[in-house]
């Protein structure tokens, strides 16, 4: 009786050649604070398990073009207090801080919060709303993908099986963005709502996380000459909100138009 | 009265500061960690280890009710042992205080998570996988969930019958019902309700609403069992190191010298670790492998071992036009779960708290404990206080609303004072009600406003009969051994009984040693709970001090026992030989658009009598305030379909230290002269409804915890 094999490769292209070979048969832990609850729970009983930790080049904050570029094994942590986000993407540093704990933001990676596609993890609304993109690497080769395209369902992304996500960018210049964690527990809590808005180069963005399958997003919704009240109640019918301990869909509904309007009035 | 005040983490003051240097573990002059749970040397009943040792896993119904209808452990490998209901079958059934417990389901299994098998192996990885090879088939059976549904006639029946316990837990005349879910019925009757209501200006009604909380105790149940020949040892964290002991004897048919029960400190506890909760399937294990058996219950599975009880208390109270209460009717239901453990007590202390410490000439209590198809209910911080509180004091409010008089100003109209008669009709003493509440108003500037600002007080019984005894031994070095039951959970026990020892012994503390309970060495006590240890334990002490010094000083014995106890029938007699009295006070800010309550201000007030360990004094407050905390705001058990639908601590959510208020202060009220007095637990129940008032003077009519967004939201829309 044995567990799951643990593979600790100590190259990216040794990660990527491990998940070329194993496929879904491997679950990538980087920081272990979701794939370690789910084994906790028997949620989870892969053959392997394929740990980044000991894969150097990954955790590196740069801006380069303008562009943030967050490696895969970031920590929330260091997301927070990184003094180039903060100047250059405060909204996204401060949705960083909202996340559980210290003792989670310590371990938990800007890759991981993503390639999880939780549906009640904060980040995935503001990299949204940022117009972050991921870079994904395979044996196969490179691609870039929008994060309003790699999470696709709960729990469910459009990575391949050989796929690692291994950078996200997001796009500088000036913008002024915003996220609002409403949780109806715990400080520590996930949220029961989450919206990020962005409004950059006469665009508007508004991502609401934390009340469906994935964040969302309309675009169509999203006139940059409407007021926040509008596009609050027009988001709050566009939804239709999952029902868990954190709040009632009813409830959610009624939460997603008083919290979109309060970020769009922060932003304005 | 000599009132002394600490403030808390936002106004620290040099007393508190000092506390918390010391309460990291330091020795506090050279910063070198010394206090072993700080340093690792704590050796808790989870590391407890034998040689050869197995390690256990319980396999557990997956339905709220059904037939077992076959269990087949055949397929487990070699080197595991499966215990299945046919190896248990001629065991005695256990429960404190009705017999309802079987080692495992034998024919029914009541609950989602009742035992119906267990196996032990050599590691706990390899018994959970075998724990998964073992098949059960099951036929489901009507079950019943709800309490008010459980009461209702026709409902389906969790027990057949209910056979009374004759241990040392059941103190009190139950009264179960037969034929229904009622496992026990309590009742006041004191004065004439009818004509109290008949003569009242204002009658206010409601019905009341608390969730099941979980304890999560940092360290999980966990147990060793062995057996030499007919001796089954068990080591264990447990606050009821006597109890268990009476249990296992009876489960197994051995007297109870033949059980020697060790307790360890536990990694807390909050009442959790009492009575029998895995330690028989442990021993029985032992028994069948030959070997001794772990069992370390995982923290998923905490929520289906034991939960608090969930409450419904319909309440009517009438009062003059100038505030002077007339009569009082309450209906409390208390949800036990599928087994009684203590819940007949549980319940019947919420029924004689119900009343809440004012005069009231006319009062009708009937409390219920009422068995459910879903995971047991048993101790918890609070013991039932929490409950009725949160119903008594939010009607206060409401009918200081209704009055049109100041909630204050109403409750000090008909506080309870020195001399007075409860509606037991014992008369009360050292009784501090009024200051404890003045002290908490006064601290969030009631008078300067009360928009947002919320009170509360109660009164909590003591554990009424009890006995305690303990023996001290001289050693050879010009020590002590104090050979005493009382166990430590982080509550500071130890510290303050061997304070208490060498303050009567006139030496250093460090010349008191307080070894590990264990039922073979130390004399009787009834258990650690109820806030009792450090007030009958001292007095315990005192007494054994005086007969060692008058036999030689070698050795001494001491023994405290007080009477008491109420008639079932009435609830007439002595409740409770010594009051916990605490007051709370809350200011908070809603958000009328989402609901959500944020507390920013939050202060206790408990008549301490004396301080033993002013430090553990000050961090049982916290601590007994941060879970009311948590009980006011969030905590909640979920179930769904009988199953418990947020079992892991991601999604049944805690206070953390980010959730409290900017202030949260606290005080020890003491009197010169006075008995030391309980304070384990008195700052949690009045929280709950002081945040709660302090809502309701914002318009949220809350009848229901916890005060979840969602129905403050609710309770807002509802407003004329």
């Amino acid at each position: 009786m044995t567990g799951p094999e643990w593979l600790a490769p100590e190259s990216l292209e040794e990660a990527l050649a491990l998940k070329a070979g194993w496929g879904e048969d491997a679950t990538v832990v980087a920081g272990g604070t979701f794939v370690g609850l789910l084994l906790n729970q028997r949620l989870l009983a892969p053959a392997a398990l394929l740990s980044l930790r000991d894969v150097p080049g990954l955790g590196a904050i740069g801006v380069e073009g303008g562009q943030l570029r967050l490696g895969a094994l970031v920590t929330h942590r260091a997301v927070e207090r990184s003094a180039v986000v903060r100047d250059g993407w405060p909204a996204l540093a401060g949705t960083f801080r909202l996340v559980a704990s210290p003792r989670v933001r310590n371990q938990a990676t800007v890759g991981g919060v993503l390639a999880d596609a939780d549906h009640a993890s904060d980040p995935p609304s503001t990299f949204t709303a940022l117009g972050a993109s991921c870079v994904v690497r395979s044996v196969r080769g490179e691609r870039v993908v929008p994060v309003s395209e790699l999470i696709t369902g709960f729990y469910a992304t459009s990575l391949a099986p050989d796929e690692l996500v291994v950078e996200v960018r997001v796009p500088g210049g000036p913008h002024r963005a915003v996220y609002r964690k409403f949780r109806s527990r715990s400080h520590e809590d996930r949220p029961c709502v989450g919206v990020a808005a962005c409004r950059r180069d006469g665009e508007l963005r508004v991502v609401v996380g934390a009340v469906a399958e994935r964040p969302q997003w309309f675009p169509e919704l999203c006139d940059p000459a409407a007021a926040p009240a509008e596009i609050a109640r027009a988001y709050a019918a566009a939804i239709d909100p999952i029902s868990d301990v954190s709040g009632s869909s009813a409830y959610r509904k009624r939460v997603i138009e008083v919290e979109v309007r309060r970020a769009l009035e922060a932003l304005s | 009265m000599r009132s002394r005040r600490f403030r808390d983490r936002a106004g620290r003051d040099r007393k508190a500061g000092r506390c918390s240097a010391r309460r990291d573990g330091s020795d506090g002059d050279g910063g070198r960690v010394t206090d072993p749970r700080v340093t690792g040397a704590a050796r808790y009943a989870i590391d407890s280890e034998l040689p050869g040792m197995l390690h256990a896993r319980i396999v557990r119904s997956p339905y709220p009710h059904a037939r077992v209808v076959r269990v087949d452990a055949s397929s487990i490998p070699p080197g595991t042992v499966a215990l299945v209901p046919d190896d248990v079958r001629e065991l005695g059934r256990y429960g404190v205080q009705i017999r309802d417990q079987t080692v495992l389901a034998l024919d029914r299994a009541l609950h989602v998570g009742d035992p119906v098998a267990a196996v032990a192996a050599p590691t706990a990885r390899d018994a959970e996988e075998a724990a998964a090879l073992v098949e059960v088939d099951y036929e489901e059976l009507p079950a019943v969930a709800d309490v008010l549904e459980a009461v209702a006639p026709g409902a389906p029946l969790v027990h057949d019958e209910h056979v009374l316990s004759s241990g040392g837990a059941a103190y009190f005349g139950l009264r179960p019902q037969p034929g229904t879910n009622v496992c026990h019925r309590f009742r006041i009757r004191h004065g004439d309700v009818d004509a109290g209501f008949a003569e009242a200006d204002v009658v206010v009604q409601d019905v009341f609403r608390t969730a099941g909380a979980q304890h999560a105790h940092m360290e999980p149940h966990a147990c060793l069992a062995s057996w030499e020949g007919e001796t089954l040892h068990v080591r264990t964290g447990t606050q009821t190191p006597f109890n268990l002991r009476e249990e296992l004897a009876q489960v197994f048919g051995l007297e109870q010298e033949r059980v020697r029960v060790v307790a360890p400190p536990m990694g807390g506890s909050f009442g959790a670790k009492t009575f029998l909760r895995a330690e028989a399937i442990a021993a029985a294990l032992a028994r069948k492998a030959g070997r001794p058996v772990k069992l370390v219950i995982p923290r998923s599975e905490e929520w289906l071992t034991l939960n608090r009880h969930p409450a419904v208390i319909e309440l009517a109270i009438g009062a003059r036009a100038d505030g002077v209460l007339l009569a009082k009717r309450v209906a409390c239901y208390a949800d036990t779960g599928a087994y009684a453990d203590c819940g007949p007590g549980v319940a019947q202390k919420m029924g004689f708290a119900a009343p809440g410490p004012y005069r009231i000439p006319n009062v009708a209590v009937d409390a219920y404990c009422v068995y459910t198809n879903t995971p047991p209910n048993g101790a918890f911080r609070g013991y039932g206080q929490m409950q009725s509180t949160w119903a008594s004091e939010r009607a206060m409010d409401m009918l200081a609303d209704r009055l049109g008089l100041d909630p204050l100003e109403l409750r000090l109209r008909n506080l309870l004072r020195d001399g007075d008669r409860y509606c037991t009709g014992e008369t009360m003493h050292d009784v501090h009600f009024a200051e404890c509440l003045e002290a908490a108003a006064e601290a969030i500037g009631w008078r300067d406003g009360r928009r947002g600002k919320g009170l509360a007080v109660m009164l909590k019984g003591m554990q009424t009969p009890s006995r305690a005894s303990v023996a001290i031994e001289a050693g050879t070095d010009g020590g002590y051994v104090l050979r005493c039951a009382t166990t430590e959970m982080g509550q500071g026990a130890r510290a303050a009984l061997t304070r208490l020892a060498a303050e009567l012994l006139e030496v250093e503390p460090a010349r008191v040693r307080f070894p590990d309970p264990d039922t073979g060495l130390v004399p009787y006590d009834t258990r650690t709970t109820s806030s009792r240890s450090t007030y009958m334990m001292g007095r315990a002490l005192a007494e054994a001090v005086r007969d060692l010094r008058a036999n030689g000083g070698r050795r001494g014995y001491g023994e405290i026992a007080n009477p008491g106890g109420l008639d079932p029938d009435t609830g007439q007699g002595v409740a409770s030989t010594h009051w916990h009295q605490g007051a709370a006070a809350a200011e908070v800010r809603v958000d009328e658009e989402t609901g959500k309550v944020e507390v920013v201000r939050l202060h206790a007030a408990i008549y301490a009598g004396r301080v033993v360990d002013r430090a553990s004094a000050e961090l049982q407050n916290e601590g007994s305030m941060i879970m009311g905390l948590g009980t006011a705001l969030f905590e909640e058990v979920v179930l769904a379909d009988g199953a418990v639908a947020n079992a892991n601590l991601s999604d049944y959510a805690v206070p953390s230290f980010a959730d409290l208020p900017g202030r949260l202060t606290h005080e020890l009220l003491e009197r010169d002269g006075a008995e030391i007095h309980g304070l384990g637990e008195t700052a949690l129940p009045p929280v709950p409804p002081a945040i709660g008032n302090a809502a309701g003077s914002l318009g949220v009519r809350a009848t229901e915890l916890p005060l979840t967004p969602e129905r403050v939201l609710a309770a807002l829309e509802e407003r004329p």
